[in-house]
């Protein structure tokens, strides 16, 4: 058989259900080096993980991660979970514009304002991989606060030239009309507190907020979150629920 | 000041059917873990998981039906990654097509347990090993990529998908899904081959 002719083959044989004569024709195409075959294979198997990977489920259990961990001779996590938290912020904004291109499909006569809303979740997703790869650079200082706490909030603080990303959980919704607002303090936390953006958390107590400062934060300042109106303060009027020291 | 803040609060647990790959796209850079994976850190399997732990059990649930299997088999799934890591090409593999072939074959092996389905003439253990993974690219998917192939199973006619499908999410051989289908052999066959022929006519080089 020629390569054109098994090429329809390629993913039964990827996936181990190509039966003969088919299969060994393969077989013997791939024993003798052939490049068009595994060229094929190499695209049928990458077909087969796209349509695995679409797979609808509930969530398995939180248990689950430890249960796999223990197995391999590791202690269970006890670090918090930051980065659930943003795996799960992307999820949302991904999953939000996936869905909103399936209304767009269906419901042609909104197709402007739905557009807008395609853009919308289209910035949001360029946002979190910004914030990935502010995560993985290797200028970026990474700080936890809330540890030891009995009642967090806790998370992580990621500090890189060009921006300040803090993810958080156990941070109650806020009340109507407040929000959350971020500061940078100068000086070990005594100098005058820089605004930095606000956001609220999710009912889970989930929150993901990245600022983009003018200066880039220095190694002595404080990163610091207060509770104030929705539309955000010139300087913080409350207790700060978080405080995460640079140094 | 500039700011650009950008605030995803809302956190609602959709139950989109594309969680588990969206989580999976976004986890980038996995050459590190699969060093540290190589070097025996337990935790770093724990990381693993959080990168592909809920695609791996979507899948294994999808074709179980079952919680508590799927997370069996999700954990049977991650530890036979452990247990052959030394033998995967951190450099030039992918791990995540690695993960989705051995948990599918851990899912099939139970489902023909299960059923009591004979060896059969499926060869599992041709498409699990690691060095198959080694020639794919560090990272093959994105969301369009598979949205691509969803769409075009979409667009094969009722019978065709159901085949290829069968051949997915059961491991069935193609004797196998006529006898299921009630259809002879050849017919079968061909259903498949349009069918795969017309992926690929939709698809072109878009995959891989």
């Amino acid at each position: 058989m020629t390569c054109d002719e098994l090429r329809p083959d390629y993913l039964l044989y990827a996936l181990g259900t190509l039966e003969d004569p088919e299969r060994t024709e393969l077989r013997d195409h791939l024993a003798r080096g052939c490049d068009n075959c595994t060229a094929g294979l190499r695209e049928a198997r990458a077909w087969a993980y796209a349509m695995g990977s679409a797979a609808e489920a509930p969530e398995p259990s939180k248990a689950l991660r430890n249960r796999i961990v223990a197995a391999a001779g590791g202690a269970p996590e006890k670090r918090s979970n930051w980065w659930a938290v943003l795996m799960a912020a992307a999820a949302t904004a991904a999953a939000a514009a996936a869905l909103i291109f399936v209304q767009a499909q269906n419901f042609r006569g909104e197709r402007e304002q739905l557009q807008a809303a395609i853009e919308r979740n289209r910035t949001d997703a360029a946002g979190l991989r910004e914030m990935l790869a502010l995560i993985e650079s290797p200028e970026t200082k990474e700080v936890s606060f809330g540890q030891g706490k009995p009642a967090p909030p806790k998370g992580r603080v990621f500090v890189h030239p060009t921006g300040v990303l803090l993810i958080a959980n156990n941070l109650p919704a806020p009340p109507q009309g407040k929000a959350y607002e971020m500061w940078i303090i100068p000086a070990g936390g005594k100098g005058k507190p820089v605004p930095a953006g606000v956001f609220t958390s999710s009912t889970q107590g989930e929150a993901v907020h990245l600022f983009r400062p003018a200066t880039p934060a220095t190694a002595t300042d404080v990163v610091a979150v207060t509770l104030e109106n929705a539309a955000g303060v010139d300087a913080p009027t409350s207790t700060p629920i978080i405080v995460a020291p640079l140094q | 000041m500039a700011s650009a803040a950008i605030i995803l609060g809302a956190n609602e647990r959709t139950g989109n059917p594309m969680l588990p790959l969206i989580l999976a796209v976004f986890a980038k850079g996995d050459g590190d873990l699969l060093e540290r994976l190589q070097r025996r850190d337990p935790q770093a399997l724990g990381e693993l998981y959080d990168r592909y732990g809920r695609m791996t059990f979507a899948l294994i649930f999808r074709m179980v039906r079952d919680r508590g299997i799927a997370e069996d088999l999700t954990q049977e799934t991650f530890l036979r990654i452990w247990n052959r890591i030394g033998g995967f090409d951190c450099e030039r593999g992918a791990v995540g097509p690695w993960l989705l072939a051995v948990a599918r074959n851990r899912a099939i092996d139970y489902l023909r347990y299960q059923g009591k389905r004979a060896e059969a003439t499926v060869q599992l253990n041709e498409t699990e090993h690691p060095g198959l993974f080694a020639g794919l690219p560090g990272d093959p998917l994105t969301l369009d990529a598979a949205r691509q192939v969803q769409r075009a199973l979409a667009e094969l006619t009722a019978q065709q998908r159901e085949a290829i499908e069968l051949a997915y999410f059961e491991g069935l051989s193609q004797t196998e899904i006529a006898e299921k289908m009630g259809q002879p052999l050849g017919t079968v066959k061909t259903w498949i081959r349009r069918a795969l022929q017309q992926m690929r006519g939709t698809l072109g080089g878009a995959i891989a």
